[in-house]
């Protein structure tokens, strides 16, 4: 993540890179882009307290849905980091509005990346469905990649469709390189630490 | 007389995928969203005879986090394992976590089996 006191939008500015997560309850823009991977933008307009998320779900989940998949408990876990920092921000989940964006697919429409595509955009859907936040916006799918704003304070979405790869060729090569990490560990799990 | 495991995260999500997990390990389970609702449901689980087996908590949660959560438990109980189960990896919350009497400290994302394994273990 980098961030920039002095933005166009005359207040901080932090940009997000592929994977990262980012939550304050300062007046302040955060913004990325996406292709493939999803952006979720969560924010408590009564408190002023919102965050920004950008990850894959790395791989197709299974007909018994997210909550047995191993696959998709990898994108319960990194919403569950940005979810962590709004919490400690004093946020509370019950409060909470969603906007999400992205899984598109790129190459053309190959049949795999659809799949990917579609298997992201049922778990963002099956997720807050369960932990029952109302999603306020959905704007996922399509073969474009999205450049997004989003102001913390009251959940106004700044979105832009990107035509012209060239423009942000190093976000797409970064956003690959995060991509392939999360597909050689889908499998991973957390340290297991004993007390006694 | 029930023997209960107790499953405290305020995401539903995470809630159901651990009930999902331990819920043929022979134990009534119970969920709670928060430090504070874990308290109330453990003393009514307690006041009716039953009897707390183990306790799996989350980090961050509203209202009352994990760690002031096992303070408060450990006020009455010093012996029921209480395993945290959180995306938090650093060090010095994690020495926190074991000066308030955390039995175990499982970092996000968790593989099912593993859950049970260290279950089992603090069950013994
Ligand atoms: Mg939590």
């Amino acid at each position: 993540m980098i961030k920039s006191e002095s933005s166009k939008f005359g207040k901080p500015l932090y940009i997000l890179y592929p994977g990262d997560y980012f939550a304050s309850k300062d007046d302040c823009i955060i913004g990325t882009i996406t292709g493939t991977c999803i952006v979720i933008c969560l924010y408590d307009p009564q408190r002023g307290i919102g965050g920004m998320g950008h990850f894959i779900v790395p791989g197709s989940i299974g007909t018994s849905g997210i909550i047995s998949d191993e696959i998709a408990s990898s994108g319960v876990t990194s919403i569950e980091y940005l979810l962590g920092e709004i919490v400690k921000l004093g946020g509370d989940r019950r409060f909470l509005r969603a906007k999400v964006f992205g899984a598109g697919y790129l190459n053309s429409g190959k049949a795999e990346e659809i799949k990917l595509s579609d298997s992201n955009i049922r778990f963002i859907n099956e997720y807050f469905l369960i932990e029952n936040i109302s999603v306020e916006r959905s704007d996922l799918g399509g073969d474009f990649r999205r450049r997004i704003y989003f102001s913390v304070k009251d959940g106004v979405i700044y979105r832009q469709i990107l035509q012209n790869n060239e423009e942000s060729s190093e976000f797409i090569k970064l956003e690959q390189e995060y991509v392939d990490i999360q597909f050689r560990n889908k499998k991973k799990s957390g340290r297991i630490i004993l007390f006694e | 007389m029930g023997k209960y495991i107790m499953i405290i995260d305020d995401s539903p999500t995470i809630r159901i995928s651990v009930e999902f997990a331990i819920k043929n390990m022979g134990y009534d389970i119970q969920q709670a969203e928060n430090g504070v609702d874990a308290l109330e449901k453990i003393k009514t689980i307690i006041s009716k005879g039953n009897e707390i087996s183990l306790c799996i908590s989350d980090i961050n949660m509203p209202q009352m986090d994990g760690i002031t959560f096992i303070k408060e438990f450990r006020k009455t109980d010093k012996f029921t394992p209480v395993i945290i189960l959180t995306t938090e990896s650093e060090d010095n919350k994690i020495n926190q976590g074991k000066e308030a009497g955390a039995s175990g400290w499982i970092i996000k994302p968790f593989q099912p089996a593993e859950l049970v394994n260290v279950v089992k273990k603090f069950l013994k």
